[in-house]
């Protein structure tokens, strides 16, 4: 990977490849349940897809300030922190992005993250902890990060995700009930034994199948906002040095809910507790490893 | 049947004579905006400089050819208009404030002073906001000029009426580079 203009087309590519797994895979499902059920199987797909897509978009479109009640993020103004606006006015100007909204997380643990449906209603936050002990070269490039999933609309594409997978959920779980209660259609009874098997295959593994993707896609995500940080700031070395830091540190941040694990710039989950598929974020020292790369062709 | 036909056709070249003259005149657009957002920024530190100078004269009063070289930069830096001009000017300036910030080194009642450290990250901000400002402006530059250079939107320039523009280049090597500040 020769520099970052590559890196970023690398993954939009690979999130596009991974978005069209998503979608053949929601097409496996609801072929499975048509040749496992009919057309009462048939029926579960819309519906699912529809309930799904009624939940994830609420939470798309009020994603600012339903992160901010969940993570009791505080909305600062210039003069509480005139050198925090200045980094984040500094990469706007590098980026031609809008001037997003800006909190802090009273947390020890150092980390930061963004969210918003658009870049007009962007809002990025940071944890005391890391305000305080990064310098300003390695802010700017937390910063940068931050802006960069402003830039690439990863609020977006992780509402798509859990969009799809909230569907796949829900078909497979929905299907698996009906089999305990109702059973198999019985005019199906002519149908090939090997389809039925795959069908029920498909079915159980649907779901765990989801997860791993929008992993992969947050995972993918998380490398593009590194290399578009470096498109803004043209200085992996800032960014390198920030990750260092995070890396280093052990503290993590208090709230280790699953729902906002994803938006962090750091995993605030530990990272043995889950395995390198499910993680939401690629492994810390491989990010640096890239970096590093940059720093010497950029 | 065929009547349609050569209806669509049509519709379609309009569409997309339309949209290729649209793409160089927003591509202008960014261009002069991403110039804009450079002056903003110039002026803001051209704003900063009588008041870094002043504090730094109260600990450092007979710094004087130091000074002056300050205030002489500030005046050509106000006076260009031109973009390579802009960017000599700018260039200078930015020598100017490292060699004022270079003697306040020297001075550890001056560096010590709340009012000059909030007036240096100030100056290290916009230092970097100018930075910033011109790597977007050359992205916008180099964009519509490909786009003047390169087939189809080549075609429809002199339509526009837009022309190629000049990149905001600095001498200083050390600027090229990451917009990095180490006052």
């Amino acid at each position: 990977m020769s520099n970052f203009r590559a890196l970023q087309s690398s993954n939009k590519r690979k999130t596009f490849f991974l978005l069209i797994a998503f979608a053949f895979l929601m097409w496996a499902v609801a072929f499975a349940a048509v040749s496992y059920f009919g057309g009462s199987g048939a029926a579960v797909v819309p519906i699912a897809v529809g309930f799904s897509l009624l939940t994830t978009w609420w939470s798309y479109y009020s994603s600012d300030k339903l992160v901010i009640r969940m993570t009791g993020a505080q909305v600062l103004q210039e003069s509480d922190n005139p050198k925090l606006f200045g980094l984040v006015q500094e990469v706007c100007l590098a980026s031609g992005l809008p001037m997003p909204k800006v909190a802090v997380v009273v947390d020890d643990a150092p980390n930061a993250f963004a969210t918003g449906r658009n870049p007009e209603h962007a809002l990025i936050a940071f944890t005391t902890g890391i305000l305080d002990v990064m310098d300003r070269d390695e802010l700017q490039g937390v910063v940068a990060h931050e802006m960069a999933h402003v830039a690439n609309r990863d609020t977006l594409v992780s509402a798509v995700a859990a969009t799809t997978a909230g569907a796949i959920a829900i078909v497979s779980d929905m299907l698996i009930r009906m089999m305990w209660f109702g059973g198999r259609r019985d005019n199906n009874s002519n149908a090939n034994p090997i389809t039925v098997v795959i069908s029920l295959v498909v079915m159980l593994m649907a779901p765990i199948a989801a997860i791993l993707l929008k992993a992969a896609i947050s995972r993918k995500r998380e490398s593009l906002a590194d290399a578009t940080a470096v498109d803004f700031t043209r200085n992996p070395t800032g960014l390198r040095k920030a990750l260092e830091i995070l890396a280093r540190d052990s503290t993590v941040v208090q709230q280790r809910s699953n729902a906002v694990a994803h938006i962090w710039i750091e995993s605030p989950l530990d990272g043995k507790a889950v395995s390198k598929l499910f993680a939401t974020h690629p492994p810390i020292e491989e990010r640096i490893a890239t970096l590093r790369k940059l720093e010497g062709n950029l | 049947m065929e009547l349609w036909i050569a209806l669509g056709a049509v519709a379609l070249l309009i569409v997309f004579l339309v949209s290729q003259y649209n793409k160089l005149i927003r591509l202008n657009v960014a261009v002069d905006e991403a110039w804009a957002q450079i002056e903003v920024q110039l002026k803001r530190r051209s704003d900063l400089i009588p008041n870094l100078v002043e504090t730094v004269k109260g600990y450092a009063s007979h710094e004087s050819a130091t000074f002056e070289k300050v205030v002489q930069a500030r005046a050509a830096a106000t006076s260009a208009t031109a973009v390579p001009d802009v960017a000599a000017a700018d260039g200078m300036l930015t020598q100017a404030l490292r060699g004022l910030l270079a003697v306040a080194e020297n001075y550890p009642d001056l560096k010590a002073s709340a009012n000059f450290l909030s007036l240096q990250e100030e100056l290290a901000t916009t230092e970097n906001k100018v930075s910033f400002a011109r790597q977007f402006y050359n992205d916008n530059v180099r964009a519509l000029n490909v786009a003047i250079k390169t087939v189809p939107s080549s075609f429809f320039v002199g339509f526009a009426k837009v022309s190629e523009r000049e990149f905001y280049e600095v001498d200083d090597p050390q600027d090229r580079n990451a917009p990095k500040v180490q006052f």
